[in-house]
């Protein structure tokens, strides 16, 4: 039993599931504490010990019964035949050609092949290394198509075992074998090639998953991470999303233990013997300095064709990020600027960002910052103090209007900090429409955030104490 | 102690809490192997319930920490009563100067201040925080640390100290290794990844949102008094908000309160207007429940229309 749980382990390890050592260990105590008798409580011993994701329960259900199920249906020897029949379908199978011979002998006597000959026959039909070698893990279509390989080199397809039953059938009738014994020898050929078609499969399955591969799926998310946002597919957007929910989740806690060091802060001398002049000037109670340290936003983001993926993330991470923020507002711009805040407060960040981008549709417009700052600098400069951080999210590109850097100029001289966010790489700004070498020197900081990474490191850099 | 999963699932349902095959299991395993609990699942399906339980069946103590955003080990561990040790220096202040007065030289008056400093880095003065508490107990506990994924990273690196040693070691005092080595519930909600380490030193149980069949129990089980017909119904209600796109889904705690408040208006059973009288009860937002009414009476019509 050990060693079955050792090979399902490492079928586990090889569709991407992490599993230690000392969780395998695990699973081994466990068993011994529950036993092997009641098959479900088996399974959740090894479920409670082995997985430890919700996203891996998927996989484990799947390998399960592929190295625990019952062993495939029962091989069954043919009931209700006389010695006499039963001798009769021996000299039948005898008479068979020599390649049916032997399928055919164990079918009728309900023999079960053995390990070995599986080998045997994977090799034969040349997919040993196949599965052996096979790098995608557990992939069902390659695996039926290796089983598929396999039964036909031992004759157990549905075609050729019509083919051999027939001609045994054939054979039991000249040597004078009644039709009701036909007819039983019949039934049990095809429950048991049913039964022996699931082992090969199931041998199939196993070979293919004990390669050892290092965890596919999250060298897949990683992989993605540190893709341009404007080459995913849809599905791989999807995907995404899904992750910039951890992904937030440990910036806001990396964030939060940073406020946290910073509460903590400097011992206040004066503050503390001020306070503790009521108890005769014995420092009873201690007084530390307090940092206001969550940061105010201001986020302008262009919501052109070319800027949506980056925009969605950016207002997508900045929003689910609130409770790290004291204040956030955001404008969106493509000919002009616009306050979406509202629609942030009143919906989910993940239905807001759907909502902006529908309502600033993408068509033939000519991006201008220009004039967007203007209004922006006309009509919103009070959201804009000395604690505001503000940032551009945009590539800078203005179709030739004015760039108007002096309006960049004025929102510095308002804001703590002028952040740019720019998807093309620096070697690009300044080149064709491109105004971002006039903005760069304006800015007390750059990032270029063409990935899901980059753009995580600069909204963690965000609240990186200054 | 249990002999067989079975047992662990009497003494659960002893304590009012239907526990599925997997639940029991993870109990059983823990209680075997002094292993800790790690519980995931969304809010309100029974993690601290399951904590409580486990205590009431096997007669421990409960322990309680509920971890959040900044908690330190000086509020999980222990602290020293800072306050209390500068209150005695100054009340003990004559007398301190009595056993010191006799010190002829300086070095004899630093000697007999050394002696007597262990009186104020003593137990007197230490203020156990439940980590402690449940190490220290000379009873068994059930160590319940709730919401773990709100604890930041740090905190959580510091537990495993704890999980894998049970001991702790404060500088001033020592060592201190558990008594009674307590039975360990993690609880998470899952708002963030929590670190292999953590989950590696775990057992681990996912807990879903139960079967209708097994919620059905669960509330005729809390609310004895409930009608068959109107326990079914809640239970099919909220079933089916679950599957809706919903701000909070409602929990199972929620549907209990809600078979609770039918009760108590003395529902015979649930109709149109009483649903949307009590909606409130398992729905905690507005627009929740304007769509969750929407989608209701359109489920409804649709019924009636199939029924025509």
């Amino acid at each position: 039993m050990d060693t079955r749980v050792v090979e399902f382990v490492s079928a586990l390890r090889s569709s991407g599931v992490r599993v230690s050592l000392a969780e395998s260990a695990d699973s081994l105590r466990a068993i011994e504490a529950v036993g092997v008798w009641d098959r479900q409580t088996f399974k959740n011993a090894l479920k409670a010990t082995l997985i430890k994701e919700p996203a891996d329960v998927p996989t484990f259900e799947q390998l399960f019964p592929m190295f625990f199920g019952s062993e495939g249906a029962q091989m069954q020897q043919p009931q209700g035949l006389s010695k006499e029949q039963q001798q009769q379908l021996q000299d039948a199978i005898n008479q068979l050609k020599q390649q049916l011979r032997e399928m055919m002998r164990m079918l009728a006597n309900g023999e079960r092949p053995t390990k070995e000959q599986l080998e045997q026959f994977a090799r034969q039909a040349g997919v040993m290394s196949q599965m052996r070698n096979s790098r995608t893990g557990m992939n069902q279509q390659m695996r039926e198509w290796l089983t598929e390989r396999m039964l036909r080199e031992m004759g157990l397809t549905p075609e050729q075992l019509k083919e051999a039953l027939e001609a045994l059938l054939k054979q039991l009738k000249m040597q004078g074998m009644n039709g009701q014994g036909r007819e039983e020898v019949q039934e049990t050929v095809e429950q048991n090639a049913e039964g022996m078609r699931e082992q090969v499969s199931r041998f199939v399955g196993q070979n293919m998953l004990q390669q050892p591969d290092d965890n596919p799926h999250r060298r897949r998310m990683d992989d993605l991470m540190n893709r341009p946002l404007a080459s995913l597919t849809d599905a791989e957007m999807d995907e995404l999303r899904n992750h910039v929910r951890r992904l937030v989740a440990r910036l806001r806690s990396r964030a939060a233990l940073r406020m946290r060091h910073a509460k903590e802060g400097d011992f206040d001398v004066k503050a503390t013997i001020r306070y503790n002049q009521r108890y005769g000037g014995v420092p009873i109670e201690l007084k530390y300095k307090r940092h206001h340290l969550k940061p105010k936003l201001t986020v302008i983001v262009d919501v052109s064709t070319s800027m949506r993926p980056v925009a969605e993330f950016m207002l997508r991470m900045v929003y689910e990020m609130q409770d790290q923020v004291s204040k956030a507002r955001s404008f969106a711009f493509i000919d002009d600027i616009r306050d979406i805040s509202l629609t942030f407060v009143e919906h989910r960040p993940e239905e807001a960002v759907p909502i902006v981008l529908h309502e600033l549709p993408p068509g033939h417009y000519n991006t201008d910052l220009g004039n967007s700052l203007n209004t922006f600098c006309h009509d919103y400069l009070d959201t804009v103090d000395r604690r505001t951080t503000v940032i551009f999210v945009g590539d800078g590109r203005n179709n030739y209007n004015d760039p108007r850097p002096d309006l960049v100029t004025t929102l510095k001289s308002h804001a703590r900090r002028v952040i740019w966010m720019n998807p093309e790489p620096p070697h690009m700004w300044g080149q064709g429409d491109s105004d971002m070498a006039t903005y760069a020197p304006l800015c007390d900081a750059v990032h270029q955030v063409a990935t899901l990474q980059q753009l995580a490191d600069a909204i963690d850099d965000l609240f990186q104490r200054r | 102690m249990f002999n067989q999963v079975s047992e662990v699932t009497d003494a659960l349902c002893g304590q009012q809490y239907i526990a599925s095959d997997e639940i029991s299991t993870t109990v059983f395993l823990a209680e075997k192997m002094g292993k800790p609990v790690l519980a995931e699942g969304p809010a309100g399906v029974g993690k601290t319930e399951l904590a409580k339980a486990w205590a009431g069946a096997t007669d421990r103590e409960l322990i309680r920490l509920q971890c959040y955003e900044g908690l330190d080990e000086s509020k999980a561990l222990y602290e020293w009563e800072y306050s209390k040790q500068m209150l005695y220096t100054q009340l003990l202040r004559d007398k301190i100067s009595e056993v010191m007065g006799q010190a002829r030289t300086l070095s004899e008056a630093a000697d007999r201040l050394a002696n007597e400093e262990n009186v104020f880095f003593s137990m007197r003065f230490l203020l156990p925080r439940p980590l402690l508490r449940a190490l220290m107990s000379d009873k068994p506990t059930v160590l319940l640390i709730d919401e773990i994924d709100r604890a930041d990273a740090e905190f959580e690196a510091f537990l495993l100290e704890i999980l894998s040693d049970f001991q702790v070691s404060v500088p001033e005092l020592g060592t201190m290794k558990a008594r009674v080595q307590p039975m360990v519930v993690l609880t998470s909600n899952n708002t963030r990844e929590l670190s292999e380490a953590l989950k590696r030193r775990a057992l681990y149980l996912y807990i879903d949102y139960p079967t209708p069949e097994s919620e059905l129990n669960i509330v005729k089980m809390r609310v004895p008094n409930v009608s068959h017909t109107v326990a079914r119904q809640c239970v099919e209600v909220v079933q089916r908000l679950r599957q809706l796109d919903l701000k909070k889904s409602p929990s199972v705690a929620e549907t209990v309160d809600w078979a609770k408040a039918l009760v108590a208006i003395n529902a015979k059973h649930l109709d149109e207007k009483t649903l949307n009288d009590t909606l409130a009860v398992i729905l905690k937002h507005e627009s929740d429940i304007q769509r969750a009414r929407r989608a209701l009476s359109g489920g409804s019509r649709t019924r009636e229309v199939g029924l025509r």
